[in-house]
C-alpha cells in the first residue's frame, strides 16, 4: 500500500515543525527518516498516524485523505511501534499484544481464543513467545522492544511506522530488530517508515531514505542514490564521512580524527568538546 | 490459585452470614437461618413467633449490609477505573471532586433544606455530579488535552467545594446541624433502609455491569493517549464513558452513605494482587472484594463500641496501613526488578 505526503506543514501551537514535507513510501520497502535532534521526524511519524493534525497539505493512502478517516480506520491501516515502552500496570507480554487487536474487537467484548492464537503467532514471529506470560515492566529494554513489535505485527496493518526502535538497543539487537523489519516488510508487502539516527543502518537495511533538516525535506529517494557523505554533512553535521570498505559496505564514521591520540576530533570551535 | 474463586466465595458466604448476625442486638446463627426463611416466606411459623428480630433483621440489619456491600463494589470498581484512566495506581475515585461535592450538596440540605434522608441524598448526588462537571468544564477550557489537567482541575473545583461546606458549618448549629454534617462527611450506613438501596441500587447495579461489560478497553487506556489512538481507541469518548459510569456511581454512593475513606484507593491494590492488572479480572475482583470489605467494615463500625464508629475512621484505620505497607512492598519489589 503506497504512502503518499504532499505539502505536509504541522507544529506544535503557533511553532511549526515540519513545513513544505513531500515523500512517497512503497509496499514491501523500508523508508528511513533521517535527521538531527528535534529536525520534525516524530512530528512526521505523528501526522502520518494522525495523532497530530496537519496544518496544511495532504497525507494518502490509496488516494485516500488519513484526515478524513474514522480513528478505527487508520488503526486498520497503520500501526506504530513507539520510542518509550512502559507500561504504569505490568501487563503480561500477551496482554501487551492482544491491545492491538481494539480496532477489531467489539468494544464489550474481550479478544476471544482465535485472536489469542494470532497474538501467540504474532510473538512467534518475533521469536518472544516464550515471554507470552512474563510482566511486560520484568523484561529488558530490547525484548520491550520486540514486544512492541509483535504488537504492531498482530495489529496486521499494511503499514507499520517506527520511532527510533534502535534506541536503547545494543548492537546484537540494533542489527536483529532491523534484519526482521526487513524480512517482514518483504514477507507481508509492508510499507515500513522508520526513524533512525544510525546513517549505517540506513545503509546496510533501508530501501529509501528521507533526510530531514530544520523541518524540511533535504534529499529523498533510494538509499544508495540519495546517502552520500555530501548529503549526511549537509544533514546531520559536517563530522561526518561516508567510507567505502573493500568489501563494497558503504559505513559512516567521523570525519575528523585527531592523528595523535587516533581518536575522533570534535569541531574545535564547538565550546562542548574543546578543552 | 486455582481455587482463589471457590476460597473467595466460602469466605463471602462466612463473612456475610457473620455480618448479618453480629451487631448491637446479636442474632444466634440458626435464628438467622429462620428469619431467612421466614422473610422469604418458606418458615411461616417464625414470622409470628419472631416479630421483633424479624423486624430488625428485615427492616435494619439486611438493608444495612446489603447498601454496604452495594457502595464498597461500586466506590472499588470505580476506583479500579479511575486508576486506569489516570494512569496512577494512587488515583482515587473522588479526584474528580465528586466526593467534595457531595459533601458540600448534603452539608446544605441539612443546613437549609428538609434535613430528611433522602433529600440529604439527593442533594449530595445532584453536587457531586455538578462537581465532576464543573471539573470537566474547567479542564476542557485548556489546550492541554492531558489527564493530569482533569486531574488539577478536579483539584481545583474539590478546594472550592470543600471551602463552601467549611463555611456551611462554620454558620450551622454546633447541636444539632454540625454534628449531622461531622457525621456525614466522616460516612455511615445508620440510615440505611430499603428506601436507600431501592435510590442506589439502580444507579449501582448498571454501573457495575457497564464496568465489567466495556473492562478489556480499560487495558489499552492505560497505555495513554497517543497509544490508545494509535490501537484504534477514540481516547475522549471513551474516558467521558468511564468518567460519567463512575462518577454517577460514586455519586450515588457516597449520597447514600457519606464520605467512605480509602475504599476506592486500597481495594483496587488488593484486586490487583489477586487477580493481576488485567481488566477483565480486576473489575469484576474490585467490585466483589469492595462489597465484602465494606460490609465487614460496616459490621466492626457498628459493633466493636456502644456507640457507633464513623465508617470512615474504620476503613482509614485499616487502609493506611495497608497502603504505607503496599508502599514498601513496591518498592522493594522495584529495586529487584532494578537490579
Amino acid at each position: 500500500m503506497t504512502l503518499d505526503i504532499q505539502r505536509l506543514s504541522a507544529g506544535y501551537g503557533s511553532t511549526p515543525v515540519i513545513s513544505g514535507i513531500h515523500m512517497t513510501a512503497a509496499a514491501g520497502r523500508i523508508c528511513a527518516v533521517m535527521g538531527r535532534n528535534g529536525s520534525g521526524k516524530t512530528t512526521l511519524l505523528r501526522c502520518i498516524n494522525h495523532v497530530l493534525p496537519p496544518v496544511k497539505g495532504e497525507i494518502r493512502i490509496l488516494g485516500q485523505d488519513i484526515t478524513r478517516m474514522a480513528r478505527h480506520r487508520i488503526a486498520q491501516i497503520i500501526s506504530v511501534v513507539p520510542q518509550v515502552n512502559f507500561s504504569p500496570f505490568s501487563f503480561s507480554c500477551r496482554d501487551m499484544v492482544l491491545m492491538a487487536g481494539a480496532a477489531r474487537i467489539r468494544p464489550w467484548a474481550a479478544p476471544s481464543r482465535k485472536e489469542q492464537d494470532r497474538a501467540l503467532s504474532a510473538m512467534a514471529e518475533v521469536g518472544i513467545d516464550h515471554l507470552a506470560s512474563q510482566a511486560f515492566n520484568a523484561i529488558s529494554g530490547g525484548e520491550r522492544q520486540l514486544v512492541m513489535l509483535a504488537r504492531a505485527l498482530f495489529q496486521e496493518t499494511p503499514i507499520m511506522l517506527l520511532d527510533e526502535p534502535t534506541a536503547h538497543l545494543d548492537f546484537t539487537n540494533q542489527h536483529r530488530i532491523m534484519a526482521l523489519m526487513r524480512k517482514l516488510a518483504a514477507k507481508r508487502q509492508m510499507t515500513v517508515i522508520i526513524t533512525l539516527h544510525d546513517p549505517n543502518l540506513t545503509c546496510h537495511y533501508c530501501d529509501d531514505v528521507v533526510l530531514i533538516h530544520q523541518g524540511r525535506v533535504a534529499a529523498a529517494g533510494k538509499t544508495s542514490d540519495t546517502l552520500t557523505g555530501e548529503v549526511l554533512a549537509r544533514v546531520l553535521g559536517d563530522n561526518i564521512r561516508l567510507d567505502v570498505t573493500a568489501g563494497g559496505v558503504r559505513v559512516a564514521v567521523p570525519a575528523r580524527f585527531d592523528s595523535a591520540t587516533n581518536r575522533p576530533a570534535h569541531d574545535p570551535a564547538d565550546p562542548l568538546t574543546t578543552h | 490459585m486455582k481455587y482463589r474463586w471457590a476460597i473467595l466465595g466460602t469466605a463471602f458466604v462466612t463473612g456475610l452470614f457473620a455480618c448479618l448476625c453480629i451487631g448491637r442486638y446479636p442474632i444466634h446463627p440458626a435464628q438467622v437461618i429462620r428469619l431467612l426463611l421466614a422473610g422469604l416466606g418458606m418458615d411461616s411459623a417464625a414470622s409470628g413467633s419472631l416479630a421483633d428480630p424479624m423486624m430488625i433483621f428485615w427492616n435494619i440489619r439486611v438493608p444495612r449490609v446489603l447498601l454496604a456491600m452495594l457502595a464498597g463494589a461500586g466506590i472499588s470498581a470505580a476506583g479500579a477505573v479511575f486508576q486506569a484512566l489516570f494512569r496512577n495506581p494512587l488515583a482515587a475515585p473522588d479526584i474528580l471532586g465528586v466526593t467534595a461535592g457531595a459533601g458540600f450538596g448534603a452539608a446544605l440540605a441539612i443546613m437549609f433544606l428538609v434535613p430528611a434522608a433522602l433529600v440529604i441524598q439527593a442533594s449530595a448526588f445532584v453536587f457531586g455530579i455538578t462537581a465532576v462537571t464543573l471539573a470537566y468544564i474547567l479542564a476542557s477550557l485548556s489546550r492541554d488535552r492531558s489527564p493530569s489537567v482533569l486531574v488539577i482541575s478536579g483539584i481545583v473545583i474539590s478546594a472550592m467545594f470543600q471551602a463552601g461546606l467549611s463555611f456551611i458549618m462554620y454558620l450551622a448549629n454546633p447541636y444539632d446541624q454540625l454534628a449531622q454534617i461531622i457525621f456525614w462527611t466522616m460516612g455511615s450506613f445508620h440510615t440505611a433502609s430499603w428506601a436507600k438501596i431501592q435510590a442506589t441500587l439502580p444507579v449501582l447495579v448498571p454501573g457495575i455491569t457497564l464496568l465489567v461489560l466495556f473492562s478489556w478497553r480499560l487495558n489499552i487506556m492505560t497505555q495513554g493517549e497517543e497509544d490508545a489512538l494509535s490501537l484504534g481507541v477514540p481516547v475522549m469518548r471513551w474516558r467521558i464513558f468511564y468518567v460519567l459510569v463512575s462518577t454517577l456511581m460514586v455519586a450515588a454512593a457516597v449520597a447514600a452513605a457519606g464520605t467512605v475513606a480509602w475504599i476506592g484507593l486500597i481495594v483496587p491494590h488488593i484486586a490487583r494482587y489477586l487477580a493481576g492488572p488485567e481488566h477483565t479480572r480486576l473489575i469484576p475482583m474490585s467490585a466483589f472484594l469492595g462489597g465484602f470489605f465494606l460490609m465487614v467494615m460496616d459490621s466492626v463500625a457498628r459493633s466493636v463500641m456502644l456507640s457507633e464508629i464513623p465508617i470512615s475512621i474504620v476503613t482509614s484505620i485499616f487502609g493506611a496501613p495497608f497502603l504505607g505497607y503496599l508502599v514498601i512492598h513496591a518498592g522493594k519489589a522495584r529495586m529487584s526488578h532494578d537490579t
